[in-house]
């Protein structure tokens, strides 16, 4: 193994597992003042449960899609690794579409950050996780034109992607949490 | 593709200077490790100096009861921004400047793993510090202490803009902190010379390789609390607003809960420094590396769980306390291990006192005082006595000046040679241990008695009960002591710039990787280096070298 | 230690007998390690200090023993502090039994301390009166930022942090005075919020707490009315409770009885004529960053408001 493809490797799974905790101490905060607060108003009432999954399906289906993408660099298919990507970052902003309606339902219902604990702590959690996500699509988005420039027939590919994919699968595996958590325990 | 290739005038053949064709330009584009730890240093000389102006005029407005020389409100800004600054902008610099500019060097490497996320962190930090100092300019600096307890912090009871400084320039000297952590392990893993297994690394390395992890594992949780101050402050939120269904004890969790590694993390590189230092000034080899290498790992692994004992006063009730006493209290045990082992090191040797060893052995005395008191806080019932006395002040002052800044200057008089090819003077150098010294037990040994005659800590005044006075006011000279040490280490640093004794190779004879090549290095560290098969390469090859001519 | 010096080994309880006694076993164990650690590095220094740098001089050694002996007595160490630390830790902080009522509550204010004594419900502000005897319960709360009450000769230190309910025992078996302050850092005059606790004998302290419980006293002098009026007119009655009055606000100090206290501001003057005009006429120049107003009185009405608050004893 390449010394700088084995140096991307190492950097990803550290910079995850750091970036992780900054997600744990988020969803501690969140889970601490809906088990705590007083002020606490059930997040059922305001969420729609039925919607998000259904946007979080986008999400966790650009998983596949990347592996796709994966796949095609390896084998060299150059068209199929274009089309996997375009598709990674529809999928992604569909779920970034998603997130922006429920947020703007739950500013109609005047359910806003500064509105109670629930919503500072659900709009920091998810929006921290939303720009996430943001971020993710610029990396696939640059490496996207890069693969058009064709700037990687002189340059080796594949840690920039190992560091984009990891990244997006981190952002996925992020939001299975939120989303059990946020969404699902209350129902349970 | 010239698109997306910059040309950037990276160093070719020697190392430049200020001077050289392309001037700063080349210093402020570089991704040499060398040049970045150097810049590492000169930001934390900078931030030094004014965190040791603050501190001055604190002891200044201290110095007898009743002085108005600075208002209360400044008062409270200037303690909270030397807290801040000299943990994240002087000491931890200092500490990721040595490991940036050596772990490279003494794993036989040439490069860091990631030149530019190198350089990325050092100008990640001296960023934030730049922007944290603006809010001096920007209608007033943070005044909640350098912990910043919520609600207290909040904009409800802290009305400047200064704490909104105060987040943002720690988080971003926290990303650049972690670029660095990143930076150090993946080093450390991938580019070790042939030979040098990772349980062979010299212990400074290990330290820092580590320590590094603490970074990676402390700086999100600092990072995830003041993002929710700053949302808090900025667009009203509840995190830590009591009286709207937030809490404010979870700051306090969430903050030492980084807290307190973050002592461990300004403590590790120093005791990395002390194990390089000592043995070469004792002419032997150190004693029990196994054992030092694991109770790091010990104390690394302890850090986590010993957090709250910065809340035993906080009311969290005697089960909790209960285990976090027991962590604090373990902690004593690989770090008495290790200051034997430092003892042992120095026994039966041959000891030269270098300005260097000197530091080194005032480090091991005044961290013991330190360590003592450290015990003595993790005591609960003692802690419920003397916790956010001057005790306590006393005792952060006998870790981080007695402990960390003493390791720094035994490393700096150690590896300034290295760094710029000249020896720092040992007169000037002696004049400055010795003031400072004395200066440095002046001022905080007697802020020991001060916390047990009940003086609380960050007063702007006092009241003018028998003997404060005078314990203040003798606190306070010794302060000019050590104002008088660093201006003659300041100058000593530019005179021995200038004019220096030339330091050749290996001044000290020391046996790590860092003194076989020049001094101070070529752009290129290493040419070719032979096989490493022990923890003293140095002296091997000089051996074999040796026993080849003859 | 001379009883002239404050100091916060002064113990007028059982806790703080126990406490001392800890600190004191802590004291000699922590001594005997510094004087072994400093005494075999002076010695080693001594015996093995060297004029020059012995370039080619390098020596082995390595022995195990010393590391397990350091690890022994550093775990017997542990162990037997633990063990103390449990021991006191939960004699001190014993939860209260149904019985054991809270005697007052206590609430940190920036700066100063507002004190409810329970069951009986009566206020009164930044003095504490308790009786001597047996050690009792009292509550703390804040009411803004975390502070701390820390009275050393009576307990230990507990932080008073907002939306909690700390508790903490409480006891003087002598009576005199017992100088506290706050200890967490609470914000621009973290300085002055200091405390003074009156330990009385009994029958002392009932007579005190029926003497408190009596409304404000009225005076028929002018310049008191005058001074009631304006107390009333200048909005103090927004911010202040004066019972027997209609201030009945408690944003500041229960006033009722102020000029009975022997310190005003957190400890920082004493509650005199002239103390009570300088505070009217600028709080800020006074003690500064405090909450009350200026409220640009004349010369004149300055001095009938100070007559009055003076004169409510």
């Amino acid at each position: 193994m390449k010394i700088v493809f084995r140096q991307t490797k190492l950097l990803m799974q550290l910079f995850i597992a750091s970036e992780s905790l900054f997600f744990v101490a988020l969803i501690i905060a969140y889970v601490y003042f809906r088990n705590f607060s007083d002020t606490w108003e059930a997040s059922t009432n305001y969420l729609n449960v039925k919607r998000t999954a259904i946007f979080s399906i986008f999400l966790f289906s650009s998983s596949g899609t990347i592996t796709i993408a994966k796949y095609a660099l390896e084998k060299n298919k150059r068209k199929l690794l274009i089309f996997s990507l375009i598709l990674t970052i529809l999928l992604g902003a569909t779920f970034v579409f998603g997130q922006v309606t429920e947020y703007m339902d739950l500013y109609n219902q005047e359910v806003t950050i500064n509105q109670n604990i629930f919503g500072s702590a659900f709009f920091t959690l998810t929006g921290f996780h939303g720009f996430h996500v943001f971020l993710g699509l610029i990396i696939l988005t640059i490496y996207l034109i890069l693969t058009l420039l064709d700037v990687f027939r002189q340059r080796d590919p594949s840690s920039a992607f190992l560091a984009a994919e990891w990244y997006w699968h981190f952002v996925d595996v992020v939001w299975v949490f939120v989303f059990f958590i946020v969404y699902l325990m209350p129902l349970l | 593709m010239k698109l997306f290739s910059f040309e950037v005038p990276e160093p070719t053949e020697a190392l430049p200077s200020i001077k050289s064709r392309y001037g700063i330009l080349q210093w402020i584009s570089s991704t040499d490790h060398k040049q970045l730890g150097i810049l590492y240093l000169w930001v934390s000389l900078f931030f030094f100096l004014i965190g040791g102006f603050e501190a001055m005029l604190m002891r200044l407005q201290l110095a007898w009861p009743g002085l108005q020389i600075v208002s209360p409100q400044t008062f409270n800004e200037l303690f909270t921004m030397h807290g801040t600054t000299m943990v994240f902008l002087v000491l931890m610099p200092t500490l990721i400047g040595l490991a940036t500019y050596f772990l490279p060097l003494m794993i036989g490497a040439n490069e860091m793993a990631f030149p530019r996320l190198n350089a990325m962190s050092l100008w990640m930090t001296l960023f934030g510090g730049l922007l944290l100092n603006f809010s001096f300019l920007a209608g007033g600096a943070p005044d909640a202490g350098w912990f910043s307890y919520a609600p207290l912090s909040e904009k409800n009871y802290s009305f400047s803009s200064g704490l909104d400084y105060y987040s943002i320039g720690l988080i971003v000297t926290g990303i650049g902190s972690i670029g660095a952590g990143l930076n150090f392990v993946i080093t450390t893993l991938t580019m070790r010379i042939k030979g040098m297994r990772l349980r062979k690394v010299p212990l400074f390395v290990w330290m820092v390789f580590i320590n590094s992890f603490l970074i990676l594992a402390a700086f999100p949780l600092l990072n995830a609390g003041l993002v929710m101050l700053l949302i808090d402050r900025q667009l009203g939120s509840h995190f830590f607003l009591p009286n709207t269904g937030g809490s404010a004890l979870l700051w306090q969790h969430f903050f030492w809960a980084f807290g307190h590694p973050e002592v461990y993390i300004l403590a590790l590189p120093g005791f990395g420094i002390i194990s390089e230092v000592i043995p070469v000034f004792s002419r032997k080899n150190i004693f029990g590396y196994t054992t030092l290498a694991a109770t790091t790992v010990f104390i690394a692994l302890l850090s986590f769980g010993v957090w709250a004992h910065h809340m035993f006063v906080a009311g969290l009730g005697n089960p909790i306390n209960t285990f976090f006493a027991a962590g604090s209290m373990l902690i004593g045990i690989p770090t008495g291990i290790k200051i034997v082992n430092w003892m042992a090191t120095m026994w039966k040797g041959n000891i030269y006192f270098s300005t260097s060893m000197l530091f080194a052995v005032a480090f091991i005395l005044d961290f013991t005082l330190g360590g003592l008191s450290g015990i003595a806080v993790a005591i609960v019932p003692l802690d419920w006595r003397v916790t956010d006395t001057y005790f306590v002040v006393a005792h952060i002052h006998y870790v981080f000046l007695g402990g960390t800044l003493f390791t720094i200057f035994a490393g700096i008089y150690y590896w300034f040679p290295k760094i710029s090819g000249r020896m720092l003077n040992e007169r000037l150098g002696k004049w400055h241990f010795w003031l400072f010294l004395l200066g440095f037990n002046m001022t905080f040994f007697l802020q020991h008695l001060l916390g047990f005659m009940g003086m609380p800590r960050r007063v702007f005044s006092y009241p003018d009960l028998p003997y404060y006075g005078i314990l203040n006011l003798i606190s306070s000279i010794g302060a000019v002591f050590m104002l008088i040490a660093v201006v003659i280490f300041i100058y000593n640093i530019f005179k021995s710039l200038r004019s220096g004794e030339l330091a050749g190779n290996n001044p000290w004879n020391a046996w790590t990787l860092e003194w076989y090549t020049t001094s101070p290095p070529q752009l290129k560290n290493f040419e070719t280096l032979p096989e490493v098969t022990s923890l003293r390469p140095v002296i091997d090859w000089e051996k074999q070298k040796v026993a080849q001519k003859s | 230690m001379n009883e002239s010096i404050y100091h916060i080994f002064r113990s007028s309880s059982e806790d703080t007998d126990i406490m001392n006694e800890l600190f004191f076993h802590f004291f000699i164990a922590a001594l005997v390690v510094f004087i072994l650690v400093a005494g075999f590095l002076i010695f080693i220094v001594r015996k093995y200090k060297s004029k020059k740098l012995e370039k080619d001089k390098y020596t082995v050694l390595e022995n195990r023993s010393t590391e397990r002996i350091t690890l022994f007595i550093a775990s017997v160490l542990v162990i037997v502090f633990l063990f103390l630390t449990v021991k006191v830790m939960f004699r001190i902080q014993q939860t209260p039994s149904e019985e054991q009522k809270p005697f007052v509550k206590i609430t940190g204010h920036q700066w100063w301390w507002e004190i409810e004594y329970l069951g009986d419900t009566l206020f009164t502000a930044n003095e504490l009166h308790i009786p001597t005897g047996d050690k009792f319960v009292a509550l703390m709360e804040s009411a803004d930022v975390v502070h701390d009450w820390y009275v050393p000769a009576l307990g230990r230190k507990i932080d008073m942090v907002p939306g909690v309910t700390n508790f903490v025992w409480m006891q003087a078996r002598e009576p005199g005075v017992y100088e506290g302050m706050c200890n967490e850092f609470c914000g621009a005059q973290h300085t002055w919020m200091r405390v003074e606790v009156f330990a009385h004998e009994p029958e002392e302290f009932e007579k005190w707490f029926q003497e408190q419980k009596q409304k404000a006293v009225e005076k028929p002098d002018t310049l008191f009315q005058k001074g009631k009026q304006l107390f009333q007119d200048k909005v103090c009655a927004n911010c202040h409770t004066i019972r027997g009055t209609s201030a009945k606000a408690k944003v500041g100090p229960d006033l009722t009885h102020f000029a009975s206290r022997n310190k005003m501001l957190g400890g920082k003057a004493e509650v005199n004529f002239q103390n009570i005009k300088d505070w009217i006429e600028d709080p800020q120049k006074m003690k500064h960053g405090a909450y009350m107003p200026n409220f640009l009185m004349t010369e004149e009405e300055i001095n009938a408001l100070a007559h009055y608050l003076h004169n409510l004893k």
